[in-house]
């Protein structure tokens, strides 16, 4: 039996992988000095809270969501014109000693490489903060009414982006990065292509091309829908697109994209994890996926941006049918 | 060109620099407000049924807006009193518990272009001030409903029951991205809205318009 992660890497490859992946399972995730210290995410709050972040921005976790949202009204928004952004936004700290990183280095340490992949997580990417720094309507406006400013920003947060990623690596080399940034709705992406590929992919290519250069796996966290822009994930270096929603029409997009890129998903939340979920309503749907999708190039999951569920239980119970699907689909 | 074709053009693309001009143009060359305004909302149901099609994205169909009411604050000061374009109004809101805005600003957006008076509860709305608002507004023929999550869908059959329960008649559409046809008819709403392009005709097919 493979490792966790000679299974992983198997599946990225296009190798014999004996199961399927599970979900997050490969993956160790840390929590490093640098996002506790912004703070303002979902592993930082407990609903209920609001806190504001290393960026100026006031986070809420409202009761019963399944995150935190940025709040926009007009006390609490910071960007209010985005050709102001020099003035306005400063970029939280990125460099903390080695004794701030002694914990962290010290889990790590305990983590068995052989099967598992030290992980970190960065969130929220680069186009959500823009979307937290002013209103995701007014964001989307300005790519038409303020383009330079928008890129002068864009450009801003990558070289940001890219130095923290680099103090991650020396600290923690980690094996994978787990990146959250949303490109979408369930229906739809937020910008066009061609909009996405002038504004985000060389913002992308930066950060992503600099971690695989020092040998990460690049594990991209989009719950939408995004199939229209996976040319771009390609070309920015991402190995794993988590969150793909099966609106995707995966099945084609293996075909398509063959051999390039794995994805990772599959299980909508929206349909299974509600609060009328039962387990025989999960095992149908981990079977529909699991079958439709096969096996090459395709980790199957929840859909949500960690190992984790809205709904206590949903997370196991969709854990366990994908080890029931492995026995059915890899069977030999 | 004509002059109402060339607004039209402006609508739907986004021009909102453009479109107050040329609106004075129209009307100075002799083109009646009505028209005009006409135009516009066919424009608006044009960008609508682009943006369900996947033909353009959330950015095209808010310049789009933004072009329409720059054109329309010409047209207020001729039209003012003159009632007979209005649908009525209709109020709208996220569901308690959710604090997502962008869908529902679009629908406002689309069924303010297609002539609703809208009133913008906000995000996070208990049910309690949907009922509220159909009391305190003028005309309410339609109240929308908007919720994102799952865990809010509770809330919006509860927002969707309380207004039915206070007010019986009262035309409820729902929309967000896990809600769907069959939820909409289980919890007893009146329409459902796939995605914002197709909300205004969903809204006045509902009412009748």
């Amino acid at each position: 039996m493979l490792t966790k992660k000679e299974n992983l890497l198997e599946t990225l490859h296009g190798g014999q992988p004996d199961r399927y992946v599970n979900s997050f399972e490969p993956f160790e995730l840390f929590l490093d000095p640098i996002i506790m210290g912004i703070g303002g995410f979902a592993y930082t709050m407990k609903p209920g809270d609001t806190e504001v972040n290393g960026w100026g921005v006031t986070v809420c976790y409202p009761m019963g969501a399944p995150g935190p949202f940025p709040v926009h009204d007009q006390e609490h928004v910071i960007l209010k014109d985005v050709t102001k952004w020099k003035e306005v936004i400063k970029a939280p700290k990125i460099v903390y000693s080695d004794e701030e990183w002694a914990d962290t280095k010290a889990q790590i340490e305990k983590v068995d490489r052989n099967d598992k992949l030290v992980t970190t997580f960065i969130a929220p990417g680069i186009f959500e903060k823009l979307h937290y720094f002013m209103s995701m309507q007014d964001m989307l406006m300005n790519f038409y009414e303020e383009p330079e400013a928008v890129h002068e920003l864009i450009d801003f947060l990558a070289d940001w982006e890219l130095e923290y990623c680099k103090e991650l690596i020396k600290h923690m080399k980690p094996d994978a990065i787990f990146h959250h940034d949303d490109w979408g709705s369930q229906l739809s992406t937020f910008i066009s292509p061609e909009m996405f590929e002038e504004f985000i992919l060389p913002a992308y290519k930066k950060v992503y091309g600099y971690c695989k250069e020092q040998g990460c796996i690049i594990v991209h966290h989009s719950d939408s829908f995004a199939a229209t822009l996976v040319p771009a994930m390609i070309e920015m270096g991402i190995d794993i697109w988590q969150g793909a929603m099966s609106t995707n029409n995966i099945p084609e997009l293996i075909k398509q994209y063959y051999g390039k890129i794995t994805f990772m998903g599959g299980i909508d939340n929206g349909i299974v994890d509600r609060h009328d979920w039962t387990r025989e309503k999960i095992a149908k749907e981990v079977e529909r996926v699991c079958r439709e999708n096969g096996t090459a190039y395709f980790i199957p999951g929840l859909t949500m941006g960690g190992p984790g569920s809205t709904y206590e239980g949903v997370y196991e119970a969709v854990t366990e049918e994908i080890d029931r699907m492995s026995q059915i689909m890899f069977a030999k | 060109m004509s002059k109402i074709a060339e607004i039209k053009n402006l609508v739907e693309t986004g021009k909102s620099k453009k479109v107050a001009a040329a609106v004075q143009e129209a009307l100075d060359a002799g083109d009646k407000a009505q028209d005009i305004l006409d135009a516009m909302i066919a424009s608006m149901g044009v960008v609508g049924d682009k943006f369900s099609s996947g033909e353009i994205f959330v950015p095209e169909m808010l310049i789009a807006a933004k072009a329409m009411s720059k054109g329309v604050e010409v047209l207020k000061p001729i039209m003012a009193g003159d009632g007979s374009s209005s649908l009525g109004t209709c109020v709208m809101g996220t569901v308690a518990g959710d604090l997502h805005d962008i869908g529902k600003n679009l629908v406002i957006m689309m069924l303010e272009s297609s002539g609703f008076d809208m009133v913008d509860l906000g995000v996070d709305v208990p049910a309690e001030k949907f009922v509220a608002a159909i009391k305190e507004n003028e005309n309410v023929v339609l109240v929308a409903c908007s919720g994102l999550l799952t865990t809010t869908m509770p809330a919006l059959k509860e927002a969707v029951q309380t207004i039915k329960s206070a007010y019986p008649k009262m035309k409820v559409i729902v929309g967000g991205a896990p809600v769907t046809q069959e939820y909409a008819d289980e919890i007893g709403a009146d329409g459902y809205a796939p995605d914002a392009g197709s909300s205004a005709g969903k809204a006045k097919e509902i009412i009748g318009a």
